[in-house]
C-alpha cells in the first residue's frame, strides 16, 4: 500500500457511523453537503481536535472518498446527477459498511501495533470513562451543551449536530433588524436620563439629613452628610449622580404600615399615615444632564446630515425635512367622516371602553366602536389599539373586521413613583392589574416598516386616569419614520404633537395645516345640517384658559 | 416657606469646592424605551420590585408568607406523569373514566412556542377534567393565544369557560431561558419579550362571597422573571399565581411540548405534572385520591389570611 499516508481514517469512521443518514433526505448523498457535515463534525470533535490534515478541501475530500472506494472495492458507489457535469457533482449512491469496517480495523490494528502512544492514550480514555460516577454520568447527560459537542459513537449524532445548526440558523436574525437598530441608535434624539439609586441605606441616611417643609426638600444638614460619607464612601458620589427617593416623614407617619399605595399621587398627604417619598435630584445634576443631552442631540443632528447608506423605510432627506406641525380636529368620532382626513401609515386608537363606566369623559359604546369605519384609514399600515381587560377580545374582533391582522401585543408595565409595578388597590376583578395591552394590527404587507428595533414592552409611570405613556410615540417614529402620516383617534390635548393629526371630542378646537384636508373638512362642516349641535354640548367641558390659548388656531368655530 | 440656599452647600471632599445640593424642582421621569435604543438596557430591568413584588407593603408581604405556608401545608406529594404527547389524551381519558379523577386547577402549556395545545384542547373532555367551579390557565406565546381565541371564543367553549384575566410573564433579558427568541417570529414588528396566559373560570364563583374558594387581588396579572427561576422549564411564578388565587388542592399541569433535556420539568408539591420530559414518573391515581381525601379538596379558611387579604367592600343588604 503506497497510499498509506493519505488514507483518511476519520472519514472512514464517519461513513461507517452515518451511512444511512448521509443517503437519506435531506443530504441525499450530495457530496458537497456530506463534506460540510463532515467538517462540522471534525470541528465539534473535542476529544480529538482536528489535525491539519483532517481539515481538507472539498477536492481532497472527494479524492479521499475515491481512494477509500478503490482500497475497499464495493464500499462506496457513486452516481452522476447530471452526466454533463464534472465529477464534483456526483452523488454518493450507496455505502456498504462491511468492507469499510474491515478496512478500518485493518488500519487501526496496524497503527496500534506501530504506535504505542496511541495505545496508551486510548487506554487512558477508557479508564476515565470507567471511573466516572453515576452522578457525573447523569449530569453529563443533562448537560446539553456538552453533549452537543461530544461525539459519541452512537448513530444519532448527526441529528444532534443538525439540530444544533438548525437552531443557530433560526436564532440568527435578519441583517435588516440589526441595521435598523444601529441606525435608530445613530439618529434617535437622546432623552434626558438619570439612573435611580437602589441602595435603601442611602434613602434612610437622607431621611435623617433633609429638612422638609410643605412636602418639599428645603435644606440638608451637610455636617451629617459629611459624617455619613466617612462611613459610606460611595454615598456622596451616588447622591451626585443618581435619583434618590427620600422618605417624607410626617408626625402622623406610621412606619409599620409601610408605603402608601398612592405615593406621590396621594390626595391626603396631610393625614395619610402611610409612608410617602420625595424625589431628590441635585439641581446641578439635572442641569448637567440637560447640557450633555443637548450637546449629544446637536451632534446627532449634525452627523446625520450625511445621508446614511441604510435608508430603508425612511425618506432619504430625513434630517433636513421638517416634521408636519401638530394638527387636531375636535369632533365626535362616531359621527365623523373619515374620508376627510385621507390615509395614514399609523393609527393609534384609545377608545374609552364601556367597561369603565365611571371615567370622567364620555365613553364610546363598544358596539359603536365596532361600527366605526376605521377600514377607510389605511391601505396598508399599522393600527395600535389600546384595550383593557375584557375588551381585549372585542378589540381583536374589531381589528379583524377592519381588515387587520393582530401581529403583536405590546404590554405597558405600569409603575409608580418608586419604579415599582402596581400591586395594590384591587385594580382588577380577579387579579390586580399591573399592565395594559396595546394590540398591533397590520393591514396589507407594508415593506417600509423598520421591524424589531424596539421590544413589545413599555415600562412607564402612570399619570392621569387613562393617559397612555409617551414612549409609544418614540417606538412608532422608529417603526415608520418621523415623516409618515400619523393619526390618533380619541386623543386629548396632551396627545397633540408634531407629525400627528389628533381627533377626539375633548380637544380644544381644531387646527389643520394640510390644505386638502382643510378644504374637505370645511365642506363637511358646511354640508352638515346641524354642525354645532355637538360642539355646543362639548364646549362645557373646556376650560376657558385652554379655549383662549387655542383660539387663534380654531378655524371653524 | 423657608428657603436658605446656603445650607445646601456641602464641602466636596474631592476638590474642596462648594457644591450646591439644592434640589431640582421638577419631577424627573426616565424614558426606558429611549434608553434601550441608546444603550441596549432592557426596560423591564428598571422595574424596582422584581425580586420582591410586594416590597414596601408589610401587610401584603405577611399575606404572601402566610399563603405560602398554608399552601405547602396542604400540598399533595409532588407527582410526575411522564407520557408522550400522543398518549396524553388517552391517559387523561383513563383518569376521568376509570379513576374518576378531576381537578380544580388545570394549567396547560409552558413558556415555549412548540406546543400542541390546540389538539389537546379539542380532543380532551375538559369539562369533565376540570371540576366546577374550576380554573383553567393556558400559557403560550401571545400569537398562539391569539390563534386559540377562535376556539375559545366559540359559543360552546365560551359558555363553559369564561375568560377572566390575561396574564403576562416577562423574561428579564435575552439570555434568559424564557426569552422567546425569533422562533415563529417572522412577521412581528416588535421583538417579543413576553408570554401570555389565558385564565378561564368554569362554574360560578363570586369574589365577594366565595372566599373559601378564591382569594382575589392577591397576585397581579404580570410576572417578571426573578433571579433563581432559571433551573427548569417552568418558572415557579406560573404555579404561584394559581396557588394564590384558588384554595383548591387538586392541581394538574399538562405540558404538551418537548422541553428538552437542558430545561428539565421539575416536580412541585401540590401539583400533578404531566409532561414527556418530567423528571419523575410516580403518579398513581389511587394514591393521589387517598392523599386528597386526607388533605381535603380545599385549603381551609385561616383567620390570619382572612384579616390580611384584599376583599371586596362589604355590601349591605338593601
Ligand atoms: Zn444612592
Ligand atoms: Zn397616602
Amino acid at each position: 500500500m503506497t497510499h498509506n499516508s493519505t488514507m483518511n481514517l476519520p472519514l472512514v469512521q464517519f461513513l461507517m457511523e452515518n451511512d444511512a443518514e448521509l443517503l437519506k433526505v435531506p443530504l441525499s448523498g450530495h457530496l458537497r453537503d456530506i463534506y460540510s457535515i463532515y467538517l462540522i463534525q471534525m470541528e465539534n470533535n473535542h476529544i480529538e481536535p482536528p489535525t491539519h490534515e483532517q481539515l481538507i478541501s472539498f477536492e481532497e475530500f472527494v479524492n479521499d472518498l475515491k481512494f477509500i472506494s478503490e482500497v475497499a472495492p464495493g464500499s462506496l458507489s457513486f452516481k452522476r446527477e447530471n452526466p454533463l457535469l464534472s465529477q464534483v457533482d456526483e452523488l454518493l449512491e450507496y455505502i456498504d459498511v462491511f468492507p469499510l469496517k474491515t478496512l478500518y480495523e485493518l488500519y487501526t490494528k496496524r497503527q496500534e501495533s506501530s504506535n504505542d502512544q496511541v495505545q496508551q492514550n486510548s487506554n487512558k480514555k477508557k479508564e476515565q470513562v470507567g471511573n466516572t460516577s453515576t452522578l457525573e454520568r447523569l449530569i453529563n447527560i443533562l448537560d446539553f451543551e456538552k453533549s452537543m459537542t461530544t461525539v459519541h459513537s452512537s448513530n444519532n449524532q448527526q441529528h444532534k449536530i443538525l439540530s444544533n445548526q438548525l437552531n443557530k440558523i433560526l436564532e440568527t436574525e435578519p441583517a435588516s433588524y440589526e441595521l435598523a437598530r444601529q441606525r435608530a441608535k445613530e439618529i434617535t434624539p437622546v432623552i434626558e436620563y438619570i439612573s435611580t439609586c437602589r441602595d435603601h441605606q442611602h434613602s434612610s441616611i437622607l431621611a435623617s439629613t433633609v429638612y422638609i417643609v410643605n412636602n418639599k426638600i428645603v435644606s440638608m444638614q451637610w455636617s451629617k452628610l459629611s459624617k455619613y460619607e466617612i462611613e459610606n464612601p460611595q454615598f456622596m458620589a451616588c447622591l451626585k449622580s443618581k435619583i434618590h427617593y427620600v422618605p417624607n416623614l410626617k408626625p402622623q407617619t406610621d412606619l409599620t404600615l409601610g408605603d402608601c399605595s398612592y405615593l406621590d399621587t396621594c390626595h391626603k398627604l396631610g393625614s395619610c399615615r402611610y409612608l410617602h417619598y420625595l424625589q431628590y435630584i441635585p439641581e446641578f445634576l439635572t442641569d448637567e444632564v440637560t447640557r450633555e443631552t443637548h450637546a449629544k442631540n446637536i451632534k446627532i443632528k449634525s452627523e446625520s446630515l450625511k445621508i446614511p447608506f441604510y435608508t430603508h423605510g425612511n425618506c432619504s432627506s430625513l434630517v433636513i425635512k421638517e416634521q408636519a406641525p401638530p394638527q387636531w380636529i375636535r369632533c365626535d368620532v362616531r359621527k365623523f367622516d373619515f374620508n376627510i382626513i385621507g390615509k395614514f401609515s399609523v393609527v393609534i386608537a384609545d377608545p374609552a371602553w364601556n367597561i369603565h363606566m365611571n371615567l370622567p369623559y364620555g365613553t364610546c359604546n363598544d358596539i359603536e366602536l365596532l361600527q366605526l369605519p376605521l377600514n377607510h384609514l389605511q391601505d396598508e399600515g399599522i393600527l395600535f389599539l389600546w384595550v383593557t381587560g375584557r375588551a381585549i377580545e372585542l378589540g381583536k374582533e374589531s381589528l379583524a373586521n377592519w381588515g387587520y391582522k393582530v401581529i403583536n401585543e405590546l404590554s405597558w408595565i405600569k409603575t409608580n413613583q418608586l419604579g415599582r409595578t402596581i400591586v395594590t388597590g384591587r385594580t382588577g376583578h380577579w387579579l390586580n392589574h399591573s399592565k395594559e395591552h396595546l394590540l398591533l394590527g397590520v393591514k396589507g404587507d407594508p415593506q417600509w416598516i423598520n421591524k424589531h428595533i424596539d421590544i413589545d414592552l413599555i415600562v412607564s409611570t402612570t399619570r392621569e386616569t387613562s393617559r397612555k405613556p409617551d414612549e409609544l410615540y418614540g417606538i412608532i417614529e422608529r417603526l415608520v419614520g418621523p415623516h409618515a402620516r400619523k393619526l390618533e383617534i380619541f386623543g386629548r390635548d396632551h396627545n397633540i404633537r408634531p407629525g400627528w393629526l389628533t381627533i377626539g371630542n375633548q380637544l380644544s378646537g381644531t387646527c389643520i395645516h394640510e390644505m386638502d384636508v382643510k378644504r374637505k373638512y370645511d365642506k363637511f362642516i358646511a354640508s352638515n345640517k346641524n354642525p354645532n349641535k355637538w360642539h355646543k354640548k362639548d364646549m362645557n367641558g373646556i376650560k376657558s384658559g385652554n379655549q383662549k390659548k387655542f383660539q387663534s388656531q380654531i378655524s371653524t368655530f | 416657606m423657608i428657603e436658605s440656599e446656603t445650607t445646601y452647600k456641602v464641602r466636596d471632599s474631592e476638590n474642596t469646592k462648594h457644591v450646591s445640593f439644592k434640589p431640582t424642582k421638577e419631577f424627573h421621569t426616565n424614558d426606558y424605551s429611549n434608553r434601550y435604543i441608546q444603550t441596549g438596557s432592557l426596560p423591564q430591568k428598571h422595574v424596582t420590585n422584581i425580586e420582591n413584588s410586594v416590597e414596601g407593603y408589610p401587610k401584603l408581604q405577611k399575606l404572601f408568607q402566610e399563603k405560602e405556608k398554608q399552601v405547602s401545608q396542604y400540598a399533595s406529594t409532588p407527582f410526575g406523569c411522564k407520557v408522550d404527547i400522543d398518549e396524553m389524551v388517552p391517559t387523561l381519558n383513563r383518569w376521568i373514566q376509570r379513576d374518576n379523577l378531576s381537578f380544580d386547577v388545570v394549567m396547560v402549556g409552558c413558556l415555549t412556542d412548540n406546543q400542541f395545545i390546540y389538539p389537546l384542547l379539542t380532543q380532551l373532555p375538559l369539562d369533565k377534567l376540570v371540576s366546577k367551579p374550576g380554573f383553567l390557565f393556558i400559557w403560550a406565546s401571545s400569537q398562539k393565544i391569539n390563534e386559540l381565541s377562535k376556539l375559545l371564543n366559540n359559543e360552546i367553549w365560551a359558555k363553559k369557560f369564561r375568560r377572566s384575566e390575561e396574564l403576562v410573564f416577562v423574561p428579564i433579558d435575552k439570555e434568559s431561558p424564557f426569552y422567546p427568541g425569533l422562533d415563529q417570529d417572522d412577521s412581528t414588528l416588535l421583538e417579543k419579550m413576553q408570554w401570555h396566559c389565558w385564565m378561564c373560570i368554569t362554574g360560578t364563583v363570586r369574589r365577594s362571597t366565595d372566599g373559601h374558594l378564591i382569594h382575589c387581588n392577591v397576585d397581579t396579572d404580570l410576572q417578571i422573571e426573578t433571579q433563581n427561576t432559571r433551573n427548569g422549564a417552568v418558572p415557579s411564578h406560573l404555579y404561584k399565581v394559581a396557588e394564590n388565587f384558588s384554595t383548591a388542592t387538586r392541581r394538574l399541569h399538562i405540558i404538551p411540548a418537548r422541553t428538552g433535556w437542558e430545561t428539565p420539568v421539575r416536580l412541585r408539591p401540590g401539583w400533578v405534572i404531566m409532561s414527556p420530559d418530567v423528571m419523575l414518573d410516580n403518579f398513581s391515581p389511587n394514591r393521589y385520591k387517598n392523599e386528597i381525601s386526607n388533605i381535603g379538596t380545599n385549603i381551609p379558611l385561616k383567620n390570619e389570611i382572612e384579616a390580611l387579604r384584599p376583599k371586596s367592600p362589604i355590601q349591605k343588604a338593601v
